[in-house]
């Protein structure tokens, strides 16, 4: 018997196998057949480049409520949509995101501006102001469930994740229990007579705190051997700070020099990185819960995002109408970004400004990542990278950053030419890096 | 518990503060790391029972703040009278101090009361720096005498230090001094201790071999002269004279442990040791004593004198009164709150560890001072710090591993899922569905819902499956059985397999059919069953198209006419039909296959064998004709040239002839090509290019084609290339079919001919048989080998005559005699070289391809035309014929290149350089190639243009002179500057310097920042990313950004895992 070979076409080796299936495309991927591959997704590129530029609308929304400026906002560690915010005034609102509604409002929870709050656990509030006092509320009373009273005015509060302590700064840090009235702990560098603006403790190394203050210093603190342990002086104060997610020795500082400095503190000699941009004091910073990105609030009415180790060309958002920007977040999903400002609203940005919100399609997505990856590719390319790179700038920050490069052009040109005319070899540039820093005391 | 504890960690941090002490601060920092941590863990194990860590910090201070107060007062006393220098009274102090040690020892406080005293805390306060000095002192004095010299290191008093380093210094060399002062006032009294109890009884002498001492000799001789020196050192002999009998040197510790062990053991001799140190304190005694023997007033002995005064109200006090029944609790009382009351424990606690000298009371030793506040602080700083930093280093491999990864995808830490085992499920498992429910209730019905009814009803089961005896035996019998029967059987079957016998085996197969047959008839009621089969198989042999009566189908079909049983009639009869059909059909199929019309007779189809011949009739009669043809067109024009004038005879028309000749003699090679075959018959160069006897079947072919160099004229391209290709094909003919005519002569080598040569015969004439050789001689490359070849051995040597290894014996005799023929003719051959003239070949630059004219085609042709169609003639018959014609076609050959040469006047030689100079005449290519280069600079260099108009923007007129042209109408073209070409100096090439716009594009002015290398990044450049060149899983893997959040999940920041 002779056997019959027969040209056969297997079906499923060119039809979708399931209804949802892409079809099976066979391609020749000989390069040599292919001549302008190159060239096309360089055009692509280009085109990529150009469509995110214009599909980037980054404002979400605003949430109102505030009557004076806002200056504080803090987010729920295990909630995407819980965000609180503190005013001026002594308001304190709870807003809920996803539904833009206000889970709580307390117009007088403290006398005077609220510096700081925390959200804690599901549904509880700590807040600290001006008033002296840290008040802890439960959200949806309106009376606190609890008062600790200080003797300074507290400039800033800050919960542990996972235990009922938590730390406020005065002119001092001190730290706290929940369940007791007075602080259990004071934490002081012995010579600090400054005033301590910002305390965060480490997200993964709960005993690890950190604290900026007015004397230009920055502290880190741990709880168990319960010292300051080294404090680091610098040329500039910086407003705010905040640790890494992902990066449990990397810490973020918002400094009034216009920049923000990222240190290891393991090595706390030098920045590890300086982000420039702003054309202000950087008011406030948070980094996104991925650790690849954080976001900064200036005094120059920008919210910028940056990535992680890119110390330039930020993404900037802005608006017309907003003010001083005091307080940014990442929420715990790191998608969207809030600002709160001095106009009194809290804004909702998105983290990626081109980024489509609702449903999206397996294709489209991943029509938006070759994009994006081919973006990424080209970049280098004089046409794609310049598109990339461009952004609209409203005028007085434009010409704000056009004054500070000259200023700092002029410096540098005088620097080089007292350096040309000094003895040579006498005084050689200090990298910037090592500038930051001016003494780091243990 | 808790006392054992801290002894441990007491003994291991005194001497790191000891090492600090000697060792600069900032470099220090390790040890103090090591000495914080063991500090701190000491805490954390006292305050274990009460308070976190966290909370460590406030009771610190309120004790810190009881000491303060306590020391206060001894501060006052001993800095009141310190600038009067009463020598004794801070020996007294000490030893007061020391003292109350021995008395609390001896008394053996609670440990609850000792427990609330924490050494550290006694000694770390922050707030009493300001009497750090003296207080530290004089405490670790009584602590441990180990201890005392730490402070005379480089003590850093001062509080501002890390504010104003400057000031810090000033008061670091101020507090030095006084430290110094003091350190010499602590080395005497020491020693004057060591002295005194060394005489009393020789004990706790730590000083005189340990590092302090030289220590202490160095801060004294700083601060004072040579004298303290000698001094000390005398002291240090003293001692060492006095110890050497008792004691061996050894490490401090162990003899603080000793001789606190000693102190617990005999604590009944206390008293005594409390009474000679009393008697030692005196004033007068000893050691004072011994010192003014030797003359040496030190200054500092003045100093030991301030404190004195203090001293002396110890002095006055208990110690003297205790002969008269002063109790060891009377003097704890006072102290019972005090941080020395811990210092004692300490010492307690050490004695208590090990005790091994024998018979000797060891004094406790003074503890060491601590470190100033400040200092003290900040090498805890630096401690905690390192500590900090070792803490969060934990977390670098995590984090190198993040910031390595290509892709992220968040959360980064999978939510701890908790594992629930079988036994929680089914124990948490309910009903919920109808079918559960029923399942549910069939098992509880069944009485195996649960583990445990599940195991009662197996029992059960088990017990009710009781087999009898009888039962089991039967069984077993059974199973014997059959197994013995299957052996049987196997046996049995191997047996018969093993048979070899083919007879055996066809008998074997035919029972077999014959039971299968049987089977066929017997089970009508398959009958459809059986069809289909047959039917299946019909269609496999018809897709076989094997339409044989060979086939499974078909010899079934013929077995079953032949029996006819059990299948009807009407079947029968359809398979014998369809068998016939088949069969017709093969027959039809191989027909068409063969080239027949179904009609052919049979006769036909016997000469298919040969049947080339028959096919090829019309082909050959189509090529006669062309034959006929070619002969005619070729006698007009023959005709024409000798006709007087004519239209025709002009040169136009003659051209255009020629044009038209060549075409059509073109379409009919093509003709003859398409047909293939015997065309070497039909054109007039080839015919000798195979010899062929068909009888013989020897096959004689001429390989090693002739070289034609010279271009030919255009009509006479033709025929050279019919030549090669006929002379292929016809080759390839012959060996497939020796019946193939080619009655061509074997002897006459025609050569491919011009019709008219164009160029002047520069040579002689040739014989007309070498003139194939000697064509080649054209190339002057080629002269001597072809000279060599075609002077001597003539053309027939080139020739190779193939006898094939099947060619019988006689074809091959044939053959010889063939050659015997030959031979005779190359003799001729030869002689007629002869009576040619000699030829220098070397000299000679080309021979015209005159072999033949194309007068002579046709009268060849026409003689090979009519060869072909008397096939198989005799072979010397034709020879003969062919030898005539060559004969007559040599002279007239000879005839007309005799008249060429003529005409071409004389030969010229030519020198071999010679003809390489003419062949490249012209060619100036260094010469081009510089003038190239020049241009191509001057057309890239920078150029300027006057655009000035006549008559624009200056007079005009005559008698104007013309000024320079004005600097803003000259317009100037940026190019290249000649210099600074890449091809400069290089004199061999041009590289161009004009840029490809297009091309620009994709050029990169630097690496771009995350690539390493050049390599690196064309080879990323060179994969595309997009679909269309890359599968679908390449292109995801792609295009995967680095980071992948999962939609609305909340992404925790790293945490430890537990």
């Amino acid at each position: 018997m002779v056997k019959i070979s027969v040209l056969q076409h297997d079906l499923s080796s060119h039809t979708a196998t399931r209804p949802g299936d892409p079809t099976p495309v066979s391609r020749n991927l000989n390069p040599l057949v292919h001549p302008f591959s190159r060239a096309r997704e360089r055009t692509r590129a280009l085109n990529a480049a150009k469509m995110d530029r214009m599909f980037a609308k980054p404002f979400v929304g605003a949430l109102e409520g505030h009557v004076d400026a806002v200056e504080v906002l803090a987010k729920q560690g295990d909630s995407i949509s819980t965000v609180a915010s503190g005013s001026w005034d002594g308001g304190i609102i709870v807003h809920n995101l996803s539904q833009r509604i206000q889970m709580a409002q307390l117009p007088q929870g403290h006398k005077g501006k609220v510096t700081g709050l925390s959200l804690v656990g599901d549904s509880r509030l700590l807040s600290c102001g001006v008033d002296c006092n840290v008040k802890l509320w439960k959200i949806g009373s309106d009376e606190p469930v609890n008062v600790f009273p200080g003797k300074y005015a507290f400039n800033s509060i800050d919960h542990q994740r996972s235990s009922s302590i938590f730390a406020t700064a005065s002119t001092l840090v001190q730290i706290w229990d929940e369940t007791k009235s007075a602080p259990i702990s004071n934490l002081t560098f012995p010579t600090s007579t400054e005033t301590i603006s910002s305390v965060r403790f480490n997200l993964s190394e709960s005993s690890i705190l950190a604290s900026v203050g007015s004397d230009r210093t920055f502290t880190l603190y741990d709880i168990r051997t319960g010292k300051a342990e080294r404090r680091v002086v610098m040329q500039m104060r910086a407003n705010a700070l905040s640790w890494s997610p992902t990066f449990p020795t990397n810490i973020l500082l918002a400094s009034e020099d216009h920049n923000l400095y990222t240190f290891d503190i393991r090595r706390l000699d030098a920045p590890s990185l300086i982000y420039k941009g702003h054309v202000a004091a950087v008011m406030s910073c948070d980094w996104s819960p991925t650790g690849t990105e954080f976001v900064s609030g200036g005094w120059d009415r920008t919210v910028r995002i940056w990535q992680t180790g890119q110390g330039h060309s930020p993404e900037v958002y802005h608006t017309k109408r907003m003010q001083r920007v005091t307080s940014t977040l990442f929420t715990t999903d790191a998608r969207f970004v809030l600002s709160g400002s001095d106009d009194g609203n809290v804004r909702i940005w998105k983290g990626k400004a081109s980024e489509r919100l609702g449903i999206v399609t397996a294709r489209e997505r991943a029509a938006v990542e070759y994009r994006s990856s081919l973006v990424d590719r080209w970049k280098m390319d004089k046409e794609v990278g310049k598109v990339v790179r461009t952004r609209h700038l409203p005028k007085p920050v434009y010409t704000a950053n056009k004054l500070k490069n000259t200023m700092l052009e002029s410096k540098r040109v005088k620097e080089e030419r007292r350096r040309k005319h000094t003895r040579a070899g006498e005084s050689k540039p200090k990298p910037e890096r090592k500038k930051v820093v001016l003494v780091e005391q243990t | 518990m808790a006392r054992s504890g801290r002894t441990s960690s007491n003994n291991q941090s005194r001497p790191t503060f000891k090492n600090q002490s000697f060792s600069k601060r900032k470099s220090s920092a390790a040890t103090a790391v090591s000495g914080y941590a063991k500090r701190h863990e000491r805490k954390a194990a006292k305050s274990a029972g009460r308070f976190e860590d966290v909370y460590e910090y406030a009771p610190e201070k309120v004790r810190r703040s009881k000491i303060a107060l306590d020391f206060d007062r001894d501060e006052e006393m001993g800095a009141g009278p310190l600038g009067n220098g009463g020598e004794d009274d801070m020996e007294d102090l000490r030893m007061k101090a020391r003292l109350i040690g021995e008395n609390e020892e001896d008394e053996k406080i609670d440990s609850e009361d000792d427990e609330e005293l924490d050494s550290d805390a006694a000694f770390d306060d922050d707030d009493d720096e300001r009497f750090a000095g003296f207080f530290t002192k004089k405490v670790l004095k009584k602590k441990a005498s180990k201890q005392v010299s730490v402070t005379f290191a480089d003590v850093d008093l001062n509080e501002e230090e890390d504010a104003e380093p400057k000031e810090s210094e000033r008061d670091n060399g101020d507090t030095d001094n006084e430290d110094g002062e003091e350190s010499g006032e602590d080395d005497e009294f020491i020693n004057v201790l060591d002295i005194l109890d060394g005489r009393g009884e020789p004990l706790n002498d730590e000083d005189n071999d340990t590092p302090l001492a030289s220590f202490q000799e160095n801060s004294v001789s700083a601060q004072g002269g040579d004298e303290e020196m000698e001094d000390s050192a005398n002291e240090d002999d003293e001692e060492d004279d006095k110890e050497l009998d008792d004691e061996d040197e050894a490490e401090e510790d162990d003899r603080i442990s000793i001789s606190l062990s000693e102190a617990e053991d005999e604590a009944d001799g206390a008293l005594d040791d409390l009474q000679t140190f009393i008697s030692s304190l005196d004033p007068t005694s000893s050691g004072s004593r011994k010192r003014k023997a030797d003359g040496e007033e030190p200054e500092h002995s003045r100093k030991r004198r301030v404190i004195k005064e203090r001293t002396e109200a110890g002095v006055e006090s208990e110690f003297r009164t205790q002969s008269a029944g002063l109790s060891l609790n009377d003097l704890l009382l006072p102290l019972g709150q005090s941080s020395l009351e811990k210092s004692v424990k300490v010492l307690q606690s050490q004695s208590g560890g090990n005790a091994t000298s024998a018979g000797k009371k060891k004094k406790p030793q003074t503890l060491s001072v601590p470190l100033p506040q400040r200092t003290q602080e900040r090498l805890d700083r630096e401690a905690a710090y390192e500590q900090t930093k070792e803490e969060v280093d934990k977390w670098s491999a995590t984090m190198k591993r993040i910031s390595e990864a290509d892709h992220l995808s968040f959360p980064l830490q999978a939510q701890p899922q908790g594992k629930v085992s079988n036994l929680e499920l089914a124990a948490k498992f309910k009903p919920s569905t109808a079918l559960e429910t029923t399942i549910s209730s069939l098992l509880s019905s069944a009485n195996l819902a649960t583990d445990a009814s599940v195991l009662d009803t197996e029992e059960n089961i088990l017990k009710t499956n009781a087999i009898s005896v009888e039962d089991v035996a039967e069984r077993r019998r059974e199973l014997r059985q059959m197994r013995e029967l299957m052996f049987r059987a196997e046996i049995k079957a191997k047996r018969v397999k093993k048979i070899k016998s083919k007879v055996y085996r066809r008998l074997k197969r035919k029972e077999k059919e014959a039971v299968d047959r049987n089977d066929d008839g017997s089970e009508e009621e398959l009958t459809e069953e059986r069809r289909l089969k047959v039917e299946m198989e019909r269609a496999r042999e018809r897709a076989t198209l094997k339409h044989k009566n060979t086939g499974k189908w078909a010899k079934k079909m013929m077995s079953r006419g032949g029996y006819g049983e059990g299948v009807d009639d009407d079947d029968i009869r359809g398979g014998r039909e369809e068998i016939e059909e088949m069969l017709s059909r093969g027959e039809k199929l191989r027909r068409k296959i063969q080239g027949k019309g179904s009609d052919d007779d049979d006769s036909q189809s016997e000469n298919e064998d040969d049947g080339e011949d028959d096919s090829g009739a019309g082909v050959e009669s189509a090529f006669n004709e062309l034959r006929a043809l070619s002969k005619t067109d070729a006698d007009p024009l023959e005709s024409e040239g000798k006709k007087g004038k004519s239209v025709f005879e002009m040169k136009f028309m003659k051209d255009a002839m020629a044009r038209k000749q060549a075409d059509t003699s073109r379409i009919v090679d093509d003709f003859v090509k398409e047909m293939g075959g015997d065309e070497g018959h039909f054109s007039d160069g080839e015919v000798g290019s195979t010899q062929d006897d068909p009888d013989s079947g020897v096959i004689v072919s001429r390989t090693g084609g002739r070289m034609v160099l010279q271009p030919t004229a255009k009509g006479s391209e033709h025929p050279t290339r019919t030549f090669s290709v006929a002379s292929e094909e016809t080759s390839s003919s012959t060996l497939k079919s020796t019946d193939f005519p080619t009655p061509t002569p074997p002897s006459p080598l025609i050569s491919i001919s011009e019709k008219h040569s164009s160029r002047p015969a520069l040579s002689q004439p040739f014989f007309s048989n070498t003139t194939l050789s000697t064509s080649a001689s054209v190339n002057p490359w080629l002269v001597p080998s072809s000279s060599s070849g075609a002077g001597k051995s003539g053309p027939k040597k080139k020739n190779e005559i193939v006898v094939d290894k099947d060619s019988s014996q006689t074809t091959k005799s044939k053959h010889k005699l063939k050659k015997q023929n030959k031979k005779t003719e190359e003799e001729k051959a030869r002689v007629k070289d002869d009576a040619v003239v000699e030829i220098e070949l070397e000299n000679v630059l080309a021979a015209p391809n005159v072999s033949k004219g194309q007068e002579e085609a046709p009268t060849t042709s026409a003689v090979t035309a009519s060869k072909n169609k008397s096939k198989r003639k005799g072979k010397a018959q034709i020879s003969d014929e062919d030898s005539v014609s060559n004969d007559s076609e040599v002279e007239e050959q000879e005839k007309m290149l005799r008249m060429k040469g003529k005409k071409a006047k004389a030969t010229k030689a030519f020198e071999q350089r010679e003809l390489v100079a003419r062949a490249f005449a012209g060619d100036n290519v260094v010469k081009e190639f510089e003038e190239a280069k020049r241009r191509e600079i001057a057309m890239d260099a920078p150029t300027e243009v006057d655009t000035t108009l006549p008559g624009w923007g200056s007079w005009g007129g005559n008698g104007v002179r013309k000024g320079a042209p004005k600097p803003h109408l000259i317009k100037k073209i940026a190019g290249i500057d000649p210099k600074s070409r890449a091809d400069y100096n290089k004199a061999h090439v041009i590289i161009s310097e004009k840029r490809d716009k297009k091309a620009s594009k994709y050029l990169v002015p630097d690496l771009p920042y995350p690539y390493t290398s050049k390599a690196q990044f064309d080879r990323r450049m060179q994969q595309p990313l997009g679909p269309e060149w890359n599968t679908r899983v390449g292109f995801q893997r792609g295009t995967l950004p680095k980071v992948v959040k999962k939609m609305g999940t909340v992404i925790d920041p790293l945490d430890k895992l537990s």
